[in-house]
């Protein structure tokens, strides 16, 4: 349990755009332990989208190395990257990215279906999940029957359902009011305390800042990495000079 | 690039997956079907249109070919018949050398009972038409037939009332006569098969005692079996002249039908003095021969009906690839999401497949419903017949699932190679 559960090394991620070439990440390394709750900061067009779609195994990087729980990403198959993010990783969406027609309880329940568990036992891991994030009450709602808090809470409580090693959250309280996105980084911050590890994509440093850990970005690079309240400064006080 | 080693999943894992994967996507199907019911059923109407269509047609094809195959039993399975004339002959040229040909008589008749020894009954029939009269009623255009007492056997028809002709009538050239049931029934008011026995009819003239009278029969390829007199030949002979062509007609057990034809060859050569180097100059007949005119009819039918139904179903087909194409555009985020959450690319493929045949099935279903409707109305509005077969109906559903199956294929074989991130962000 030495290991990190990520280590990025030299992550180049390159794009062909009309005959040029874009380095939207150009050499990132880092490693993230078990258990961190860290935050990835950077202006729109810094690669922290691109970084994210790799941790996440969503992509796979034009060269470097990334080794998530002892296994490595680069290289792999379709199948065997979906696999991953089946095993490894729970999502959570800026924009929830819920199955409009599915109950609360189904889209919970959706990745154990790809990872072949029962349907009793999906149904009864994923009610436990749904009470982890207070919503026992609502599982047989669908989505537009939920407000956008609760609907972000289901699509934490999916995220949370197969025990994934790390929670992916991109933007989580982008499309909430800053009430309900208060409710949601309280929650990530109670996850957190009970052992999630949890990587948090942003641009908001506010958000930044309650993390114990950042990591900013810029030009596909990493400019600064330290406790998140002196790199969500960091960049406050670049974005004022600029 | 060893594969992570719980990617080997094991096979119960695996087929639970399998399971669960299945029955979310069968939901996820019905649920989009449910979800656009007035779109589900545009896109199936194609399907329905050409299935209701195939199955009705073949249905009734069908039908046809029973009653068909009922009528030409008639003509006995295992019956070969002798004559000069061929039934099916090509061109007129064919017909004039037939003519010409020398008739059959009573000598090849004679050879034939003699030395065919793989015949089971050999009876002659010579026809005529004629008017048959008893008392003031007279019925014209009656078919006279000069036969011997063994026409039953390989002609068909039971007695009602009294005997068939005997060999006695034959040899003695009585002036005995069987009526068929029409002829009974319109010369005799009240008619009552019994009754006649014995009584006097003229026929051409000639006055014949009845000896018995046939049960009905029904028609044969729209000839009338029920008008119909039944004559000794030898007496027809000398009443209605000698110098007639015979037929003779031969029946043998089925498996010897093959070797009964090259005896009869044999003999009749003989009989006729074919040189070694001449053709034939007479036709062996077998009902065989009307199932094969008639099949090559009805094949040519089935292949129009069949035609017709394909394309159909190929219009059905692209209509269904078009929804799907648009179904896959609509859910690009969800297939992204799915991805995310460890579909793979078979999984997502998969689903759409589901979904598309069981689309294609379900037009499927409804078009076969309706096409044995259709045959039923058909039936019962008009002459035809309808027979609908079980395999006319697996192959209606079958084939609309595959093309369903066909014609999902590239939507949802787009659907699977998405990426992932693209799709997620699809607004």
């Amino acid at each position: 349990m030495t290991d990190p559960l990520i280590l990025v090394s030299s992550l180049h991620r390159h794009y062909q755009l009309g005959g040029e070439t874009v380095r939207a990440l150009d050499g990132v390394s880092f490693t993230i332990s078990r258990g961190e709750f860290v935050a990835i900061v950077g202006q729109s067009g810094s690669g922290k989208s691109t970084l994210m779609n790799l941790l996440g195994c969503l992509d796979t990087p034009t060269s470097g190395v990334y080794r998530l729980n002892g296994s490595d990403v680069e290289g792999l198959g379709d199948d065997a990257l979906a696999d991953l993010r089946n095993r490894e990783i729970g999502f959570v969406f800026q924009t929830f990215q819920l199955l409009p027609r599915a109950t609360a309880l189904q889209n919970v329940e959706l990745p154990l279906v790809y990872r072949g568990v029962s349907r009793r036992e999906r149904r009864v891991r994923a009610a436990r999940a749904l009470e982890a994030v207070g919503l026992a009450n609502r599982a047989h709602h669908r989505p537009n029957e939920l407000s956008g808090g609760q609907r972000q809470r289901v699509a934490v409580a999916r995220a949370l359902v197969g025990e994934p090693s790390l929670l992916l959250a991109d933007e989580p309280t982008g499309n909430l009011d800053s009430a309900t996105g208060e409710e949601i980084i309280r929650l990530f911050g109670e996850l957190h305390a009970r052992g999630h590890t949890i990587l948090l994509v942003t641009h908001e440093p506010r958000l930044a800042a309650r993390c114990p850990r950042a990591i900013r970005l810029s030009d596909g690079r990493v400019v600064a990495d330290g406790p998140g309240a002196e790199v969500a400064a960091l960049g406050a006080a670049r974005a004022v000079h600029a | 690039m060893s594969r992570p080693r719980a990617v080997a999943t094991r096979l119960d894992l695996g087929l639970t997956r399998l399971l669960g994967e299945g029955s979310e996507g069968l939901r996820i199907a019905l649920g989009s079907l449910l979800g656009a019911r007035l779109r589900s059923f545009l896109t199936t109407l194609g399907i329905v249109i050409g299935v209701m269509t195939v199955i009705a047609i073949v249905a009734i094809i069908q039908g046809l070919n029973l009653a068909f195959e009922e009528q030409i039993a008639n003509l006995g399975a295992h019956t070969v018949y002798v004559s000069k004339y061929a039934w099916f002959i090509k061109g007129q040229g064919e017909w004039w050398e037939m003519r010409n040909r020398k008739d059959v008589g009573r000598r090849e008749l004679e050879a034939v009972e003699r030395e065919a020894t793989l015949a089971t009954a050999v009876s002659p029939q010579v026809n005529w038409r004629g008017t048959v009269t008893h008392a003031d009623h007279e019925l014209q255009g009656v078919r006279l037939t000069g036969t011997n007492q063994r026409y039953l056997e390989t002609s068909g028809g039971t007695v009602a009332a009294g005997r068939f002709l005997s060999d006695t009538d034959v040899d003695l050239s009585r002036a005995s006569i069987v009526l068929g049931f029409e002829v009974g029934q319109r010369l005799f008011p009240g008619y009552q098969p019994e009754a006649i026995l014995g009584r006097k009819v003229r026929v051409e003239g000639h006055a014949f005692r009845v000896v018995g009278t046939m049960a009905r029969r029904g028609k044969l390829l729209g000839m009338d079996l029920d008008t119909i007199v039944l004559l000794p030949h030898t007496t027809f002979a000398q009443a209605l002249g000698g110098k007639r062509t015979i037929t003779l007609a031969v029946s043998t057990t089925p498996e010897h039908l093959e070797e009964l034809q090259d005896q009869l060859t044999g003999i009749l050569r003989r009989v006729r003095r074919v040189p070694p180097d001449r053709k034939d100059d007479f036709a062996l007949n077998r009902q065989e021969q009307f199932l094969k005119l008639y099949d090559q009819l009805t094949g040519a039918l089935y292949a129009v009906a069949v035609g017709v139904g394909v394309i159909t179903l190929v219009v059905g087909g692209i209509g269904i690839m078009n929804i799907m194409l648009v179904s896959v555009t609509e859910r690009t985020r969800e297939i992204g999401v799915r991805r995310a959450l460890g579909a793979r690319r078979r999984t997502i493929l998969l689903q759409f497949l589901f979904e598309s045949s069981l689309v294609a099935a379900l037009g499927g279903a409804v078009g076969t419903a309706l096409g044995l409707g259709v045959a039923q109305l058909v039936a019962l509005l008009s002459p035809l017949a309808a027979a609908v077969t079980p395999q006319a109906v697996a192959l209606g559903l079958s084939f609309s699932a595959a093309v369903g199956l066909a014609f999902g294929s590239w939507p949802a074989w787009r659907a699977a190679r998405l990426d992932p991130v693209e799709a997620l962000r699809y607004e």
